[in-house]
């Protein structure tokens, strides 16, 4: 009974898998591809020109990557971080207007992305926030929030507070008992939040271009002209890494915190 | 400053008064980004009712509004996107739970199957759309398949999954995207109640169905309803995947407004803005509705020396 | 520890409150276009000048990055920095600044023209009057043509400064579908024979727009349009056979009328998959770029009707808050010289906006020897049929009634 089930799982989730990898490899194919027509199952001719605009000599692709990639590690940690206290207050406090911050922290998904950043270009032309990294840091965050307070908020309450409590109870300080109780048990939590919010804020695009004005060069802006523009061989390796540099960030994340969880145990 | 501080730091010697301020600091910077939030929203709202005073339009009006409202295609719009999200979200939310259930008791719930599963999170909607017409247009490679197979015609025998008004593609191409979601979204729960509390119950001689449907499943609930109405909220807005693989008429809610935004004359702004309030409106009615459906879901557990 | 944390906060927080209501202060000295353009050369060196605009041609973005910019770099001592930005976007920039009193903003050149001119400049966003100011522009251009006058019906009276030119043709595989429609009547027997294998993009779509007018061009004519009076009846009256000749044409299309590609690249793949027979494209020699990068067939040409098809120009702009204005005008000038140019036509293949008889013999030896590639139209002969855009506020009528008459019916 009990490898049936198994079976049945295994199976749910390896087509997941295969259903998940078929279009990636169809965007490797196509990054190489110049011409791919009806009814060839693969392509016919091949191509080096994604290849060129991506890494040739000219190509500011790069460096955007990179800049690109510490802008969203930093929106990530910081919307992680924002997640976990505003988290904290709704699960294990009580106060007033408790439902709705609770209701208010899904609005940024709920309110359409053009409304949003046409609203939010001319306040922030106004507070000199316009143009900057700090300002397009600041969007992403609001964007990302959403999502970091919901994962927080549902581990915060499975976790509660009884270990924390004991620990005070034993003495132990509340930043010492906050770094060595609650944050290994939130720590499955956090790492989700940070991967959503990077995310979020690697794939903006829209926003990013209003408020960044074009002064802030993401991967994402470089990137969605292609797609638009219908060049399936370009926008294919664009995509390509897209996909590799942030599943990169992603297990170099879940590697460092993993040796945080090591150091962690070794210490008690 | 200084001094500033050190008033501040006397109020906060005060443990009673301390432990009052507690939750409002920890909301300090969520509540001061919300103010920006809200700020943007205001005069995206003021832009609706006609204001953008650098293009001469100074009068508040709600002529915008009236127009729109009074043409037929809003309605089809509206019925559109509706479909298109209630459909997707359903779907993706169901197999989703199905997809999260399935790795947390096979226990992938990491290494690279993890990964992989989580890669359509990363993948911009976009792309997503190159994906659908690779695959599912009637030039696709599904259709391509069936050829060489000598199971299909021609081009034109393939079914109609996009630019059509069944907006199978469309769907299709949401759930390629939502289900890994969801059952991202739901995992981190799901493996921590299943853990602790199910294997309990399993210890305790539960057998391993009933343990799912009356412990696990209930208990992850809230993270369920949560990814449930995100998903939802966002198909409901999105214009990507509608504008690319949709059907010229009738065009969903969110790619009306694009067509509006994007229009030269630069005084069909509030055209644009006013669709996105009818949006807002609508999501923000459905979302209250549901949040007042589930309330009790949505209460502080609480717990513990701080509430009271 | 932690309270003096957070007292440390909530003071930072206080004060940063307080610093935020300052309001922004930032004036900018006077430009003087009409000073001597040796003056402008000068105060131009060493400045950082933002060129704005679409970037989806990866051609162009690499022409302008590794050819323009390091001959004004070389040349004048300016840095060309290309920003990627759709134009409905670089015009919601620009409205979002003046509406918060921005005065010097980051956009100095716009690639820009038609109905986004139209709008740009009527709403106060755009600098000038500079163009008729630049030395190349009264040496290369020839100042009293149409399209040199106005955009799209529409004057320009030196606010953009000529870019490039386009003009829209038909593509097909010559070695799938042997026929060229010479004019509509033709096309329609063209898309009962090759039936669901004929469409054109969805109005508003830059492309497909321009095909609706070219087909109502050819059936009633040109110039009542001209200066027709911006007035829904008005324009669906004098468009009618043109309505009903798109009804008729409906079965024969893909999706048989029913839905429309949602933008010209989406044809365009479509053509390059063999979904399509018949494409078209605003950039007549696209055809010889496509067929060198592998995109279309060898045997894929490109073709126009007998009465002409539409042409305009696009434009350079200088947006009216620019900090680089100086910049902003030698580099325009230089992208009107020969030299660029020449290598627009050599590189791009797009049209160069040069007036052929206004060069000296080195110049004109450079464009003769470009080499236009396969399958494209001579430039005389394509030239030959051209015709002019309609003013650019019946564009937006003209699309509306297209949705209301002609899809799906």
């Amino acid at each position: 009974m009990k490898n049936k089930r198994s079976l049945f799982h295994k199976i749910i989730v390896y087509t997941a898998i295969l259903s998940i990898a078929a279009p990636i490899m169809v965007l490797l194919l196509w990054s190489f591809a110049s011409r791919w027509a009806w009814p060839k199952l693969l392509p016919e001719g091949f191509s080096l020109r994604a290849f060129d605009e991506l890494f040739g000599p000219h190509s500011p692709v790069m460096p955007v990557l990179l800049s690109s990639m510490g802008i969203s590690l930093g929106v990530a940690v910081l919307s992680a971080a924002i997640g976990t206290i505003t988290a904290r207050a709704i699960a294990l406090y009580d106060f007033w207007g408790k439902e709705l911050v609770s209701f208010g922290s899904i609005l940024p998904i709920i309110v359409p992305g053009t409304a949003f950043a046409m609203g939010i270009h001319v306040v922030f032309i106004r507070l000199g926030l316009a143009d900057t990294v700090l300002g397009v840091m600041l969007v992403h965050i609001i964007y990302a929030l959403p999502y970091t307070v919901n994962i927080m908020l549902d581990v915060t309450r499975l976790v509660g507070d009884t270990h924390e409590v004991q620990s005070r109870v034993l003495g132990v300080s509340p930043s010492r008992t906050f770094i060595h109780v609650s944050l290994p048990q939130l720590m499955p939590g956090i790492m989700s939040s940070i991967s959503m919010a990077y995310i979020i804020s690697f794939s903006q695009y829209f926003l990013t271009l209003m408020i960044g004005g074009g002064s802030v060069k993401t991967f994402a802006v470089m990137m969605v002209p292609f797609i638009q523009s219908g060049d399936r061989t370009i926008s294919s390796a664009y995509s390509l890494l897209f996909l590799a540099s942030t599943a990169a960030v992603f297990i170099m994340i879940e590697a460092l915190i993993k040796r945080f969880a090591f150091w962690r145990d070794k210490t008690e | 400053m200084a001094r500033l501080y050190g008033k501040v730091s006397k109020a906060l010697g005060n443990n009673h008064i301390m432990r009052k301020l507690e939750p409002y600091v920890l909301l300090l910077p969520f509540m001061l980004l919300g103010l920006l939030f809200f700020l943007g929203i205001g005069n995206a709202l003021l832009q609706s009712l006609g204001y953008i005073p650098a293009l001469g339009l100074s009068e508040l009006t709600l002529s915008y509004y009236r127009e729109i409202l009074q043409k037929p295609a809003l309605l089809d719009s509206v019925k559109v996107s509706l479909a298109i999200a209630l459909v997707s979200s359903v779907l993706a939310t169901v197999l989703g739970v199905l997809l999260c259930a399935a790795m947390v008791h096979t226990g992938i719930a990491g290494g690279w199957r993890l990964q992989a599963i989580k890669l359509p999170i990363l993948v911009p909607h976009m792309v997503v759309a190159l994906f659908a017409v690779t695959f599912m247009s009637q030039n696709g490679l599904l259709a391509r398949t069936l050829y060489q197979l000598g199971l299909l015609g021609s081009q034109g025998d393939f079914p109609q999954l996009l630019y059509d008004k069944n907006n199978a593609g469309i769907i299709i191409a949401y759930l390629w995207k939502e289900i890994p979601f969801v059952a991202y979204f739901v995992l981190a729960l799901m493996s921590s109640v299943s853990s602790t509390l199910g294997e309990a119950a399993e210890n305790l001689g539960a057998s391993r169905l009933r343990t799912f449907f009356h412990i696990t499943l209930p208990l992850s609930m809230p993270a369920v309803k949560k990814a449930f109405l995100i998903i939802f909220a966002f198909a409901f807005g999105a214009y990507e995947l509608p504008f690319l693989l949709g059907a010229t008429l009738p065009k969903a809610l969110p790619v009306q407004a694009y067509v509006e935004y994007v229009n030269p004359d630069l005084r069909h702004r509030p055209y644009a803005m006013a669709m996105n309030s009818i949006m807002l409106l609508l999501t923000l009615a459905i979302s209250a509705v549901y949040y007042w459906l589930l309330r009790k879901d949505f209460k502080g557990t609480g717990g513990g020396q701080y509430e009271k | 520890m932690s309270r003096k944390i957070i007292a440390l906060l909530l003071s930072a927080m206080l004060v940063m409150f307080s610093a935020v209501g300052c309001s922004k202060e930032k004036k900018q000295e006077e430009f003087d276009a009409n000073a001597d353009f040796e003056t402008i050369v000068e105060q131009a060196k060493g400045s950082t000048v933002r060129f704005y605009g679409w970037g989806g041609d990866e051609q162009r973005n690499k022409w302008l990055d590794t050819v323009v910019a390091p001959e004004l770099k070389e040349k004048y001592d300016i840095t060309l920095e290309r920003v990627p930005m759709d134009i409905d976007q670089i015009l919601a920039k620009l409205s979002g600044e003046k509406q918060a009193g921005e005065e010097k903003g980051s956009i100095d050149m716009i690639w820009i023209n038609g109905e986004n001119f139209y709008s740009a400049k009527e709403n106060g966003l755009l600098f000038g009057p500079f163009a008729d100011k630049l030395p190349n522009f009264k040496k290369n251009i020839d100042e009293n043509s149409e399209e040199i006058q106005k955009d799209f019906g529409y004057p320009i009276e030196g606010y953009e400064a000529p870019y490039g030119k386009a003009q829209i043709v038909f593509i097909n595989d010559s070695a799938v579908t042997p026929e060229a429609p010479k004019n509509t009547a033709e096309l329609m027997e063209y898309a009962k024979k090759y039936k669901g294998k004929v469409t054109y993009p969805a109005l508003p779509d830059f492309t497909g727009s321009a095909f609706v007018r070219n087909v109502i061009y050819d059936i009633v004519g040109y110039e009542q349009f001209m200066d027709m009076e911006a007035d829904k009846a008005t324009v669906k009256a004098a468009i009618e056979p043109a309505l009903e000749y798109l009804r008729e044409l409906n079965p024969y299309l893909w999706n048989e009328g029913k839905t429309f590609p949602a933008a010209s690249t989406e044809q365009d793949n479509m053509f390059a998959d063999g979904e399509l027979a018949l494409s078209m494209s605003y950039s007549p020699y696209s055809v010889a770029l496509s067929i060198e990068d592998g995109l279309y067939p060898q045997t894929a040409r490109a073709f126009q009707f007998e009465k002409g098809t539409i042409g305009n120009t696009n434009y350079i702009a200088i947006a009216a808050n620019s900090p680089n204005k100086a910049a902003a005008m030698v580099a325009i000038n230089e992208i009107m010289s020969a030299k660029l140019q020449a290598s627009q036509f050599s590189v791009l293949k797009a049209l160069p906006v040069v007036e052929y008889s206004k060069l000296t013999d080195d110049e004109k030896a450079m464009f003769d020897k470009v080499d236009i590639g396969k399958g494209a139209i001579p430039q005389d002969e394509l030239l030959s049929k051209r015709l002019p855009e309609m003013p650019a506020k019946l564009v937006p009528i003209i699309e509306e009634i297209w949705a209301e008459e002609v899809v799906g019916k």
